[in-house]
């Protein structure tokens, strides 16, 4: 299937290009809308007695119903993530709350500024702000005494970040069910389920809340349609004359109805982590329908798909700066995944995968957080023409194991019949499309910091001098190590769990999704919205990040203080309190120590037991909705924000400095070149990391230029895939380029760059985050 | 007894020396002494201890635990006189500034080492390239490498400067998938004065392995006022035209070789040669298809 593809020479259509130029100059900017119509609606109509599904309900349709809409000149798909072209919702009623932190310098920041008029600034912070302060989602999960603990931990966090206390959202809708079904069908089906009875407590509720929401985009899409018909634009009307009431009957509509779609998802929860699936699977016939009645040539699917990313790449999540430091360069991780294999195990990649890789390729937006699965079944084709547009730049697409990542899926209570349909949401999560519900990204957990709260005695090191430790003493082996830090660390989950099934239970019972419940399989059929537990599939995706910061001193402990003797573990803790201040000797000692990242398994092997320790701590809980929980392993920009908080480690690494990207070795550490590298991550034990992992290499530009580059890529990624590696995203990058474009950022506004787990912007990115890129190691041929 | 031999270095992920994804090993010891020598700590035979003094941040751990008095406080920091080898004081340095070059390795040691980039050489079509060094001065032990790499299917590959006993070598030779065979100063006395002896040998191995019919591949290494004459040029073209397929690989003289030179307290003189422009390295590629000889790495000498 598509064996002879010849690369493309597709450039987009000017009417595309127009499109693009027009998005590129808007300014990013907030979106109040929706926080002062969502404030309006609860402070002053939530009808007496109106259940919390009701009131979700009632004030979507409140926001959908007066949202400002505009149809921009040449657009094919129409409808804003806000009133703005580019834009961040404040949702208010969760996180949003938080982050106006910045409501004062939202303009004048300078990363990621977002402008926000005079007068709205004011009504923020005079009308919204203080009715939330008492009512967001956060401090209805605590009583007193746990909030001001849990301000505390959050704003400035080092142990953990709960993600999820901006709302669940990471999941899968099953948009393939909606382009079957259209609203019609949706409502059907609820109608259906309300006549069958057997209700649990709340059924009807949330059934009647699902029909309101659906009445409310069928609206909101009404009047899209008015304006197209006011501007004259009768092929915008047209399309919405058929969606969203209509199974789709081209892929124009097709992807219209799913942008619908998408955008009140993310207006409604939260705009990170709505994932777009196996889009290449079921869009599929309809592409080959319309090649069949000829109507369509390839060029045109490759501008409509460019046109829908340019509508993803208008949703921008609102960060303070704060927040930035956790998660820099405004991810919102609307994943796409092409690829993979189909239910009989068979490749499933089809003409249509390769038409999305040319866009990729050949369109280098913001959004979607494209990925490509590739099994041992994946024709040669595919995967070259995969490694190919990874070389062109841009960090697109992420690559993922269908041999590792099935298999993983199947130990964590997935069907193994139905893991080949899985898909990646959010950064680097897979998760089962159409019927699972995973909150994915609910937190993002330090596991290095354990050895500094082991160290301080269950404090924190850094601001104390030397002193002595007692309770150090009684560790004299790697197993005692290894055992007080499993201690350490559950007791730093167990916390993790508390407030996090706090702010779960808060959500469920106070904002409920009653929109994006509608398209999670099993919660029409279970009458229970998906926050409540009616997805079919639950579970709840804790991160780790620092696996080689911990693997890495624990070797240079075990070396330094139980094998050669020459300190103990008292003068190793001094000297990370004190920041190996007059410690040289010891700071040289430990580095020269090899690291995780140079196949050597005796640290590796140290890599692995902490993974799997913290997979045990993990594992063993269970979300409020029944769903395991399931550790992954990605950072996103937490190994900034932790490091930045955190004193000096044995690795020797310094105070303040950033913990290892995902799970890749820490920086500079790995000296012997990208096989030594990959063979070290692909020595973890792959199959307790079913919530994904993201290891992120980078190439100098020049070793992968050519078809001798592309090749040796391609076999790295082979080589890798064979021995157990699960994920990999690779940046090709010109340090030339990127020192450039932090001198002259204006120039470079489109410069793309691979984060943890998604791609952003490089001149959107924070200073310490450019610099990273910049000074990281870069694999070069030798 | 086992063969073993000295190896220096096994650097993975190489590009450029054969086909696909590769690892060079190393080998220890050759009897020539190129002035431009790229690897200067490869051309004695012995291990030697290594002095990286950029590194070294004057701990004298050394110092404290050498046993055979051979560390000195100023200068080269080992004294090869003394030194025994025994790799005390390697173990001792804190920051990695002393490193044993040329650890003796038996066939299976190397292999064990080899093994974890297969799954990217079977990938990549790449594999294994001997160099040195000149590998050819250890044939018992890369005799058996060879069995053990065809064994496990991994392309080989021998980089020789071509002084070795042809008669020693006829039986192994065609274990290897490919051989670059560097020809540097076609005037036996140049050869004689700069590289050392072993011109005619070098000569004879040239055409006899073309003669055999091997997967060999002849290389130059340009080096300004030395290989880059016209008359060597020109010399290097008349051996190439007796051959089936003449055709050349041209290597552009770098001069990072110097900096190593420090590091053996080596003897090598230094050049001051910059690197070869990119300029030149096209003219001599010109002069060499002037006179119907293929340039092998056409797009780097374009």
């Amino acid at each position: 299937m598509g064996a002879a593809v010849d690369r493309p020479d597709w450039l987009p259509s000017p009417q595309i290009q127009k499109l693009y130029a027009d998005h590129s100059q808007s300014v990013p900017s907030i979106g109040v809308e929706r926080a002062l119509h969502y404030t309006e609606y609860y402070k002053k109509l939530v009808p007496p007695g109106a259940s919390a599904l009701q009131q979700s309900a009632e004030a979507l349709a409140h926001h959908l119903d007066q949202r400002t809409v505009r149809i921009h000149d040449g657009e094919l798909i129409v409808g804003s993530h806000t009133e703005h072209r580019i834009g961040a919702i404040c949702h208010i009623e969760k996180a949003g709350a938080a982050m106006l932190e910045d409501v004062m310098s939202f303009e004048t920041r300078e990363v990621n500024p977002l402008a926000l008029a005079p007068g709205e600034k004011w009504t923020l912070l005079r009308k919204v702000i203080p009715y939330w302060l008492t009512r967001n989602l956060a401090m209805r999960a605590f009583t007193l005494r746990e909030k001001v603990k849990y301000a505390g931990e959050q704003l400035n966090a080092v142990h953990f970040v709960i993600n999820e206390a901006a709302g669940v959202a990471h999941f899968l809708p099953d948009y393939g069910e909606l382009i079957r079904l259209g609203t019609r069908g949706l409502r059907a089906k609820i109608e259906a389920r309300l006549g069958r009875g057997s209700l649990p407590a709340d059924g009807r509720d949330y059934l009647e809340a699902s029909l309101r929401v659906l009445e409310a985009i069928e609206r909101f899409a009404d009047r899209h349609r008015a304006e197209a018909e006011r501007l004259g634009r009768d092929d915008v009307a047209r399309v919405l004359r058929q969606v969203p009431r209509d199974p789709p009957r081209d892929l124009r509509e097709a992807l219209q109805l799913i942008w619908l779609f998408q955008l009140v998802i993310q207006v409604e929860s939260i705009d990170q982590g709505i994932s777009l699936g196996r889009m290449d699977q079921y869009l599929y016939p309809l592409y080959c329908e319309q090649k069949r009645r000829g109507e369509i040539d390839d060029d045109t699917v490759r501008d409509l798909f460019a046109a829908f990313c340019i509508k993803l790449s208008e949703v921008i999540p609102l960060f303070s700066r704060r927040a930035t430091e956790y998660y820099a360069g405004l991810p919102s991780g609307q994943a796409l995944t092409v690829g993979g294999v189909d239910a009989e195990g068979n490749d499933a990649a089809n003409p249509l995968s390769f038409l999305l890789l040319d866009v990729m390729e050949g369109f280098k937006t913001r959004q979607p957080n494209w990925h490509a699965r590739i099994s041992q079944t994946s024709s040669p084709a595919f995967v070259q023409r995969v490694v190919e547009v990874v070389a062109s730049g841009g960090g697109s697409p992420a690559l993922y194991s269908d041999d590792a990542i099935m298999p993983a899926m199947a130990l964590r209570g997935v069907a193994e019949e139905k893991v080949w349909n899985y898909a990646t949401v959010g950064c680097v999560e897979p998760a089962l499309s159409c019927e699972s519900f995973t909150s994915s990204d609910a937190a993002i957990f330090n596991l290095a910091v354990a050895m500094e709260w082991l160290l301080g005695g269950r404090g924190r090191l850094g601001k104390d001098e030397s002193r002595e430790r007692p309770w150090l003493r009684g560790i004299h082996s790697l197993e005692d190590l290894l055992r007080e830090l499993e201690a350490q660390t559950g007791e730093r989950i167990a916390q993790l769990k508390g407030s996090l099934d706090a702010i779960e239970r808060a959500g469920a019972e106070y904002y409920p999704t009653p929109f994006s419940s509608l398209l999670v399989g099993g919660c029409i059929e279970n009458a229970t919205d998906s926050t409540r537990g009616g997805a079919w599939y639950n579970a709840s995706g804790i991160q780790a990040v620092g696996v080689a910061d911990l693997a890495n001193s624990l070797a240079v402990i075990d070396e330094l203080v139980f094998q050669k003797g020459l300190y103990d573990l008292e003068d190793v803790a001094n000297a990370c309190a004190t920041n190996f201040a007059g410690q040289e000797l010891m700071l040289a000692r430990a580095r020269k120590i090899s690291a995780f990242g140079n196949d050597d398994s005796r640290v590796d092997n140290f890599a692995n037991r902490v993974a799997l320790l913290f997979d045990r701590c993990v594992s063993q809980h269970t979300n409020t909705r029944g769903g395991r929980w399931v550790p992954g392993f990605y950072s996103m920009t937490c190994h900034q924000g932790f490091g930045q908080r955190m004193a000096a480690m044995p690795s020797g690494r310094l105070a303040g400095r950033p913990l290892a990207d995902g799970l890749a070795p820490s920086d500079g550490t790995d000296l012997l070149g990208p096989t030594a590298s990959l063979n070290s991550v692909a020595r973890l034990d792959h199959s307790r990391f079913a919530n994904g992992i993201n290891l992120n290499i980078k190439f100098d530009a020049a070793t992968v230029a050519g078809e001798e580059g592309r090749a040796a890529l391609e076999a790295l990624v082979r080589g890798y895939f064979a021995q157990g590696g699960m994920q990999v995203q690779i940046n090709v990058l010109d340090p030339a380029v990127l020192e450039a474009a932090m001198r002259d950022p204006d120039s470079h506004r489109n410069l793309l760059v691979r984060i943890s787990g998604y791609c952003a912007y490089f001149v959107d990115l924070t200073p310490a985050m450019q610099q990273e890129l910049i000074d990281r190691t870069r694999q070069r041929a030798r | 007894m086992k063969p073993t031999a000295p190896i220096f270095e096994i650097q993975r992920f190489s590009l450029h020396d054969g086909p696909g994804i590769r690892s060079l090993v190393f080998l220890k010891g050759c009897a020539l002494h190129c002035p431009w020598c790229q690897n200067p700590e490869s051309q004695d035979h012995k291990g030697v201890v290594a002095f990286y003094a950029d590194r070294c941040a004057e701990y004298f751990e050394c110092d404290v635990v050498c046993e055979a008095d051979a560390i000195r406080r100023e200068g080269h920091r080992i004294d090869p006189a003394k030194c025994t080898l025994c790799g005390l004081c390697i173990d001792a340095c804190p920051s990695g500034a002393l490193r044993l070059i040329g650890e003796a390795h038996t066939p299976e040691q190397l292999m064990e080492r080899l093994r974890p980039d297969i799954p990217y050489f079977t990938n990549s079509g790449g594999g294994v390239t001997f160099t040195g060094g000149e590998p050819t001065l250890h044939p018992r032990f890369l005799d058996r490498v060879l069995d053990l790499c065809a064994a496990e299917s991994i392309h080989t590959t021998l980089e020789t400067a071509g002084l070795f006993a042809w008669e020693k070598w006829r039986p192994i030779l065609p274990k290897l998938d490919l051989i670059y065979f560097d020809l540097k100063l076609m005037d036996p006395e140049r050869h004689a004065e700069q590289l050392g002896a072993g011109f005619g040998t070098i000569q004879g191995n040239a055409v006899a392995m073309a003669e055999a019919g091997l997967p060999v591949e002849f290389r130059m290494p340009v080096i300004p006022g030395f290989t880059d004459t016209d008359a060597n040029i020109d010399a290097v073209a008349r051996l190439l035209l007796r051959m089936e397929k003449p055709g050349i690989h041209l290597l552009a003289y770098h001069n990072m070789g110097e900096a190593k030179i420090d590091i053996i307290e080596g003897r090598q003189p230094r050049l001051g040669l910059a690197r070869l422009s990119e300029e030149r390295l096209a003219q001599v590629a010109a002069r060499f298809r002037a006179q119907g000889i293929a340039i092998l790495n056409e797009a780097a000498c374009a």
